[in-house]
């Protein structure tokens, strides 16, 4: 027989000969299945609900896939796409990532601000480089807060040359002059500083536009005007006696410039907001005996929750439902008159509206009063064409485009007291938007985002419950001791990567490999560690899609035409 | 898929051998063979004899590093092959055979086999009168032989899954796998669930994962929180027919299995995993 | 050949000239399951591996169905293989001996006939081999000891060199039992007659391919037809080796043998043990001046078509004696010869006799009887002449 006497080789077979048994003599990839189907597979990222509730709109699975990965520098870099301050943000955002997470709905969401700073604290000093190109255009940005560094560091990145305006002697806003030291310290904005600093970022100090420089002489020397100035203002309650309060931002400003000194013994903080909690939580630091007054419940504080928290656990005296009407100036106390109030039916913020109770008025003795009401946005300087007919600062929430042309806003300056990631957000979209004017682009849209994966399409089965990685603390008596100690210690890397790997990565291959594994038919093929569908061989069983744990594979109809 | 999970844990030094089953035909006609691994095809009740023979010929040759495993689906296994395959088990003969069970005489056109579960429709087993008896447990039969291992597994576990073949490859001696696979259009699931049904069966406890070593070292591998078999049969439509006296009567039976195995555990471990306790009350 | 001299001599049961014969041939894997009368070969060869005589793995398995596999699966993974057995577990093989034809796995096997059940009988009868022509397999019906040792040698040399598999058979207690003297070659003959086993087809990690995957229409008819070439092959291969064989051991053998043929006009034509009672029979009929003479078919499968008809052609009449039946039909041998003859210009006429069904004994009257009805039987011939029965 021709090959006897040797071992099996399918290249002895010549074509049309017949081995004399069924003995194979190739493989089966001649059989195209893929011609049997009827949908299709398609392999996309889609975004997480915690891309869409986060205003600056931080990819963040992806950024997790790189940390876990341990590609930090990678995790740090896909982070500055959407959030130049993450070690900022990382430390005060309110995270409203953290109420999208699909993970929430599972067993606890993901602590992602915690991630986030701890890789926006890694990138911190390697970030700020300067563009490889420079474009000639010149850009005022008005402000050094949130908004106006975002706006900065994007333009900037894209060569433009940036001017940024600033009253203060230092830089950050309300970073640096708002925000107590022991939630975000000092050396962080400075850094944060240095990186816009090296990226070529100018700044001109101690100049207030409206005073030292008018917007409209801004506009005719630049090529566009960012304004990110902020609100800054204190609102005023209205009550008689009233000129004997300091404002929560003034005392905050103080603080932050040194002065340490509290205004008095016993003193009464006036107010539910984030800033009354910054100024009460400071007083006691400071050796103060505050106690807030509220005219609301704990429930309806518009401050965050696990900041109204922290201050309880601090011993912060709170009265609810407690409202001063008026006050007076009594050897040296002031004697607050406050009514009882009860809730009542709902405003229209949502909340139930205070009511006073008849007869419940009292007198309370303090040393000082701090009135934290709330702010609200200086526009006097602005140029009229900018204002609506109530004064109120007009931009586009999208774009910041102001109805005067080259103007563009963002921060609190338009949307009121907000966060700072909300500034961070629309200082990052307005750069973008200023860029594409600069280029000439007239009618710029920014690009619709991604189809986001709900809950429905995360396949739980894959994820053990856990819970979230406890976040390092000083312990309660140590902090309220010191108001330079920052309290929350951060994430290292272990317990970084950890909770990252909590993550469900919705709608973010992270090359799970679970397609590549249930496919019946090898038609998933691995390419550059991504799956990647091979239509030859895919019949369309739609295992893949079933199986994706994180909803990437969606099955499509196959279209004839 | 199983038999990628499998070859993944095996290697690549691997001679296999399949009787008259669906993979019969997946491997493809001739002259394609699908496999990247040396098979023999044999008869429906040969899979562990033939397996045997190759490894008596690898053995003479000297090949021992050479893993050879059989091939089989439930027919081929808990039915007309049996006597072969509890020679071999017998005879510790050092192959891996492995069974993908779906439940019934597929390739034939669903009849029903001695894998086929109480209540199950088949074409032999016509609604009006569904499968009387309980699946066979091919699990304790193999065991009884005292074979040095014995796992089940399933494609919705995948590290299970390749652990165990890992684990296998390096044991000397008859090494079984019953493999919980799901026949989409045998169960009347979409292809697309085939995944989940099997991981249903899991949760369910319907099908637990577990390992036996020396026929009597019980353990458990994975323990479910316990989810109601009426989410399993549910799922498919070869129990659409059930009444809730009948599936009560099956949960009533995966419970009562479930306890048998959770107890053999313990006598094999002296105690239970924390886990263990919520599986025996939940449902 | 010069180291013949070193040969020894021994007496031996038939069974184990087989057992021996297969040692000689040096069988790597023996898969076997007990059925008497074949019992003593696998006894013998498993003694043989234990005491490590021969280097071979040897599976007892759990019935004959898994013996054939068992050989299948030894063969195709480039094992030489051989197995034996008897009547019932021949037939429970059935279904595996159509797999080795097909997967053309050169595996030998003894068959000790016996009679098939019921009535239970382990005495011999041919029906239960011949039963299984159609699988495929080569067949070679043995008269004595010494022929079945040699055919297990000379079925390994022509079975590897076509891949079709080889029965040997021998007949129940006559044989199997039966201790004759037996020349046992040295190894190193046997090694230089018959190579390793090489199978070309057999698994191998290199190259990883399926054996015996499906075949639809468009390609079955091909490998069948391979298959039928492979045993037209294997007849001529058979007749060489067969004549080579005596170059290294002294005894040549062909598809069939000739007892005072020459000039014979009546011709006896048998199989298996019964020949060498018929041989005896017909030299004291040449004495008394009778033209008979015996054909003694070795090889049924693939069937000498050709060597029949120059055997048979011109003879006056030819009696077929068949140890065996098929029911409905006649005898087995008779039918095939028959065949072979049909239209051939000098054809004889042939008549059928059944005798010693279920192991009842063919004696030397009985073929004297035979050889008288025969030459006073005109033609046509009935279908079976029953010698015997007793009805």
């Amino acid at each position: 027989m021709s090959n006897n006497g040797n071992r099996w080789d399918p290249k002895k077979f010549k074509a049309g000969e017949i081995p004399d048994t069924s003995v194979t003599l190739t493989d089966s990839l001649n059989n195209k299945t893929g011609s049997w189907r009827s949908m299709k597979p398609v392999i996309e990222d889609k975004y997480a609900p915690c891309i869409k509730a986060c205003p600056t709109n931080t990819l963040i699975p992806q950024y997790f896939d790189q940390l876990i990965r341990g590609n930090l520098d990678a995790a740090g870099w896909i982070l500055l796409e959407h959030n130049p301050i993450p070690s900022v943000t990382g430390r005060v955002c309110p995270h409203p990532c953290e109420l999208g997470c699909n993970r929430g709905r599972y067993d606890q969401p993901i602590s992602i601000r915690e991630i986030e700073r701890f890789v926006g604290d890694h990138i911190l000093d390697k970030k700020g480089i300067p563009p490889k190109v420079e474009t000639g255009k010149r850009v005022a940005v008005v402000g050094s807060g949130p908004a106006g560094m975002s706006a900065a560091f994007y333009l900037r990145r894209r060569g433009h040359t940036v001017v940024v305006y600033e009253k203060e002697e230092k830089g950050g806003g309300v970073l640096r002059y708002g925000i107590p030291e022991y939630r975000l310290p000092k050396k962080i904005v400075d850094r944060e500083f240095q990186a816009l600093e090296r990226m070529g970022v100018q700044f001109k100090y101690r100049t207030t536009v409206g005073k030292d420089v008018t917007v409209e002489q801004l506009l005719q020397e630049y090529d566009a005007v960012f304004l990110g100035h902020g609100a800054m203002k204190e609102r005023h309650m209205g009550i008689p006696g009233e000129e004997h309060f300091l404002s929560g931002l003034e005392f905050l400003w103080e603080v932050n410039h040194g002065n340490l000194t509290p205004p008095g013994k016993k003193v009464a903080v006036i107010g539910g907001g984030n800033v009354a909690m910054d100024v009460a939580r400071a007083l006691l630091r400071l050796g103060a005996e505050p106690i807030v007054l509220y005219r609301r419940t704990e429930k309806e504080m518009p401050a965050l929750k696990e900041e109204v928290e922290r201050a309880l656990e601090d011993g912060i005296e709170f009265r609810f439902l407690t409202q001063p009407v008026a006050a007076r100036k009594e050897n040296g106390k002031i004697i607050l008159t406050c009514v009882k109030m009860q809730l009542g039916e709902r405003d229209r913020s949502g909340r139930p509206r205070p009511v006073p109770v008849e007869g419940s008025e009292h007198d309370l003795e303090f040393d000082a009063v701090v009135a934290a009401i709330g702010e609200y946005v200086d526009t006097s300087f602005l140029p009229k064409e900018a204002l609506d007919k109530d004064g109120w600062l007009v931009a586009d929430r999208k774009t910041g485009r102001t109805p005067v042309k080259g103007l563009y806003a963002g921060g609190d300056a338009v949307l009121g007291p907000a966060t700072v990631v909300e500034a961070v957000g629309m200082g990052r979209r307005a750069a973008e938007a200023i860029d594409a004017y600069l280029n000439g682009v007239e009618d710029y849209k920014p690009a619709p985002l991604p189809r986001t994966v709900s809950f429905k399409y995360i396949m739980t089965e894959y994820f053990p419950k856990a819970p979230r990685v406890e976040v390092p603390e000083l312990p309660v008596e140590e902090r309220i001791k010191d108001y330079f100690k920052e309290e929350v210690l951060g994430y290292d890397l272990d317990r970084a990567v950890k909770e990252a790997l909590r993550c469900f990565s919705c709608g973010h291959c992270n090359s799970c490999g679970n397609c590549y594994v249930f496919c019946p038919d090898y038609a998933i093929k691995w390419v550059d560690d991504k799956p990647v569908v091979d239509y030859d061989y895919c019949k369309g069983c739609g295992i893949c899609a079933q199986e994706c744990p994180r909803g990437i594979i969606t099955m499509e109809f196959e279209r004839l035409f | 898929m199983a038999m990628r999970l499998a070859l993944k844990g095996l290697g690549n030094r691997v001679m296999a051998t399949i009787p008259a089953c669906c993979w019969t035909i997946i491997d493809g006609a001739w002259p394609n063979h699908a496999l990247k691994i040396p098979l023999m095809h044999t008869a429906f009740e040969t899979a562990a004899i033939a397996a045997s023979g190759i490894r008596a010929a690898l053995d003479v040759k000297g090949e021992e590093d050479v893993t050879v495993m059989a091939w089989a689906g439930d027919g081929g296994t808990f039915d007309i092959g049996l006597q072969a395959l509890s020679g071999a088990a017998e005879r510790n003969e050092n192959i891996i055979y492995v069974t993908y069970d779906n439940e019934a005489y597929m390739n034939t056109g669903i009849q029903r086999s001695s894998a086929t579960p109480y209540g199950a429709w088949t074409t032999t087993t016509p609604v009006k009168h569904p499968e009387s008896r309980p699946k066979k447990n091919i699990m304790e039969i193999m065991a009884a032989h005292r074979i040095p291992y014995a796992a089940t597994a399933t494609i919705a576990f995948p590290d299970d899954f390749v652990r165990k073949f890992r684990k296998a490859k390096d044991i000397v001696g008859m090494r079984f796998f019953h493999i919980l696979s799901p026949c989409p259009p045998g169960w009347k699931i979409p292809s697309d669930m085939s995944v989940k049904v099997a991981r249903m069966a899991v949760e369910t406890k319907v099908f637990p994962l577990y390992e036996i070593e020396d026929g009597e070292r019980v353990t458990i591998n994975y323990w479910p929180e316990g989810r109601p078999v009426r989410d399993y049969l549910m799922m498919q439509g070869r129990f659409k027919h059930l009444t809730d006296e009948q599936i009560e009567h099956i949960q009533q039976f995966v419970d009562h299995q479930w306890k048998r195995l959770v107890h053999l555990h313990e006598l094999t471990h002296g105690s239970l995993p924390e886990e263990a306790q919520a599986t025996l009350t939940s449902r | 050949m010069k180291l013949l001299e070193n040969s020894t001599y021994t007496v031996l049961k038939g069974n184990h000239a087989v057992s021996v014969g297969a040692k000689l041939a040096r069988v790597e894997v023996i898969s076997a399951y007990p059925i008497t009368p074949q019992t003593t070969i696998v006894e013998l060869l498993s003694e043989m591996v234990a005491s490590g005589e021969l280097r071979a793995r040897f599976i007892t398995v759990e019935s004959e169905h898994s013996a054939m596999a068992g050989c299948i699966g030894a063969s195709l993974a480039g094992a030489r293989a051989f197995t034996a057995t008897s009547a019932q577990g021949l037939a429970l093989m059935h279904e595996m001996l159509h797999w080795a034809a097909g997967a053309r796995a050169p595996i030998v096997m003894a068959n000790v006939n016996r009679a098939m059940a019921p009535p239970w009988s382990i005495w011999t009868e041919q029906t239960d081999s011949l039963s299984q022509r159609d699988t495929g397999w080569m067949q070679i019906y043995n008269e004595s000891n010494q022929e079945a040792l040699d055919s297990v040698i000379l079925a390994y040399k022509v079975a590897e060199q076509v891949r079709v598999p080889a029965m040997i058979v021998l007949d129940a207690f006559i044989l199997s039992h039966t201790s004759e003297p037996v020349e046992v070659y040295p190894q190193e003959v046997v090694d230089a007659y018959l190579p390793p086993y090489e199978n070309p087809n057999a698994l191998n990690l290199e190259h990883p391919h399926a054996i015996g995957s499906l075949a639809d229409p468009n390609v079955y008819m091909e490998f069948r037809y391979k298959l039928q070439k492979a045993h037209e092959e294997a007849l001529r291969v058979f007749k060489e080796e067969g004549q080579r064989f005596k170059e290294y051991f002294g005894r040549a053998y062909d598809t069939l043998e000739a007892f005072y043929l020459d000039d014979a006009d009546y011709v006896l034509v048998t199989a298996g043990s019964m020949t060498s009672t018929a041989k005896y029979t017909v030299a004291q009929l040449r004495e008394k001046g009778e033209k008979v003479g015996i054909l003694k078919i070795r090889l049924f499968r693939p069937f000498p078509f050709e060597d029949v008809r120059n055997a048979l052609r011109g003879r006056k009449k030819v009696a077929v004696i068949d140890r065996n039946i098929s029911f409905g039909h006649s005898g087995i041998f008779y039918s095939e010869i028959k065949s072979a003859l049909y239209r051939d210009s000098g054809a004889p006429p042939v008549f059928g006799y059944i005798a010693g069904l279920g192991g009842r004994d063919v004696r030397p009257n009985d073929i004297v009887e035979i050889y008288e009805d025969l030459k006073q039987r005109e033609e046509p011939a009935e279908p079976i002449l029953w010698k015997g029965v007793r009805v």
